[in-house]
């Protein structure tokens, strides 16, 4: 009876284990993909704005300093948002002809670092101690860029801030490997689900 | 390691259909008999528009006991995953103009528990199919994980299935068998998360495993 009973605590367990899969964790599979977050007005009408501008560098802000970016990533990020705001409408002019829009484009890096522990005690055989907590360090540094559609025509009659009418982000552009082509479309894909950004006004 | 254990319960299946060529009568009277089984479901219905592919991750762990002329009565509980990643999947939330496209990760713990009653057509053989019915309820995580952000909503249910199946055991006088059987669940569980809507989940379930039967 107690070989059968150990055969069959053997057979669950082994049921169990080969029923058991990982499912990835979110930390680590989940974050090296793309995500495209976007969100607009959805007061104002774009069909009463016509004209934009761009800029021809892209604005990188790292945990230590400022700065301008050029290359063939800013080319094809920038030349993307072209072709999609033309596909839209919209005509590009200089930045000191009075444009309707503005594009800002940002890239952030930011590297973070978080704290974990696990608690323990230690309980040796005549008295016990007060629980001892090793602190652990990790860090993961993420990228994201940021494109505002800054709206050059309507100010806040009371502060005379600038409204930005339309913002997308583009997350997870540091972990994992992704090309130019992937980054150009996750450009494009921001306009794609953001219909209402287009005019017939030209 | 699955391949392998599928194998070794087809060899034990027809290694127990061999035996009973030779004598088809159970030497002993059983009092009951236990089952573990690996589990794979198939979702069907609007579970399949949640995830549309078969989950093998589960097991089921049942208990029957023999009331007479080939009735039984007992109990089962599982435990079950269905999960699929799905690429570029766009969720908007139109009130507010915000969209979201990433890909996101879809998927469903179960752990379901249910009385059970079943007839043996043939309780005497060494292959004796069977018909049940199962009735209980299914606690259910629903889960849509985002990057790093996991929505999800938890539903407890009730459900019902029936089930046709084979147990075969290995010899007249051994008190080990094997199991195959197929159900059909009906559930009144639902998920609603941002735009997926399901209500009534459905699935079938393919069991594999063995049998212990009690004298």
């Amino acid at each position: 009876m107690k070989t059968k009973l150990s055969f069959f605590i053997l057979g669950l367990g082994l049921m169990f284990t080969v029923s058991c899969t990982k499912y990835p964790p979110a930390s680590d599979r989940l974050l090296e993909d793309l995500a495209i977050i976007t969100q607009y007005d959805t007061k104002i009408n774009f069909n009463d704005y016509h004209t934009y501008s761009l800029p021809t560098s892209i604005t990188k802000i790292t945990d230590k300093d400022t700065t301008q970016i050029t290359g063939s990533t800013v080319t094809a990020i920038l030349d993307q948002i072209d072709k999609d705001m033309q596909s839209r409408g919209f005509l590009k002019v200089a930045a000191t002809d009075k444009p309707d829009f503005g594009m800002s484009v940002v890239y952030y890096q930011n590297t973070y670092v978080y704290t974990y522990s696990y608690n323990y005690w230690y309980y040796p055989y005549y008295n016990w101690y007060y629980p001892y907590y090793p602190v652990y360090y990790s860090s993961y540094t993420a990228g994201m860029l940021n494109m505002d559609l800054v709206d050059l025509v309507k100010t806040d009659p009371v502060s005379q801030k600038l409204y930005v009418r339309w913002n997308a982000y583009i997350r997870g552009l540091l972990t994992g490997d992704h090309t130019n082509l992937e980054i150009s479309n996750s450009v494009h894909q921001a306009f794609v689900q953001t219909p209402q950004i287009k005019t017939t006004a030209n | 390691m699955k391949k392998i254990f599928s194998i070794i319960i087809l060899v034990v299946l027809s290694m127990s259909v061999m035996q009973a060529q030779e004598s088809s009568t159970v030497g002993f009277t059983p009092s009951s008999y236990y089952t573990f089984s690996w589990n794979t479901t198939f979702p069907i219905g609007d579970l399949n528009k949640w995830v549309d592919q078969p989950g093998p991750a589960g097991f089921d762990f049942g208990g029957r006991y023999i009331i007479k002329n080939g009735l039984t009565a007992g109990f089962n509980i599982a435990w079950q995953r269905v999960s699929k990643i799905y690429d570029a999947q766009t969720y908007t939330i139109p009130d507010k103009g915000v969209a979201i496209t990433a890909r996101n990760y879809r998927f469903t713990w179960m752990v379901p528990f249910q009385a059970v009653i079943a007839y043996h057509l043939r309780p005497d053989r060494l292959i004796s199919p069977y018909l049940g019915l199962g009735i209980g309820g299914d606690y259910m995580e629903h889960h849509l994980m985002i990057q790093e952000y996991d929505i999800y909503e938890t539903c407890w249910d009730f459900s019902l299935t029936p089930e046709i199946g084979i147990l075969a055991k290995f010899g007249q006088f051994s008190s080990w068998g094997a199991l195959l059987a197929f159900n059909y669940k009906w559930t009144t569980n639902r998920i609603k998360i941002y735009e997926t809507t399901s209500s009534d989940l459905q699935m079938l379930n393919l069991k594999v495993g063995i049998v212990l039967t009690v004298r």
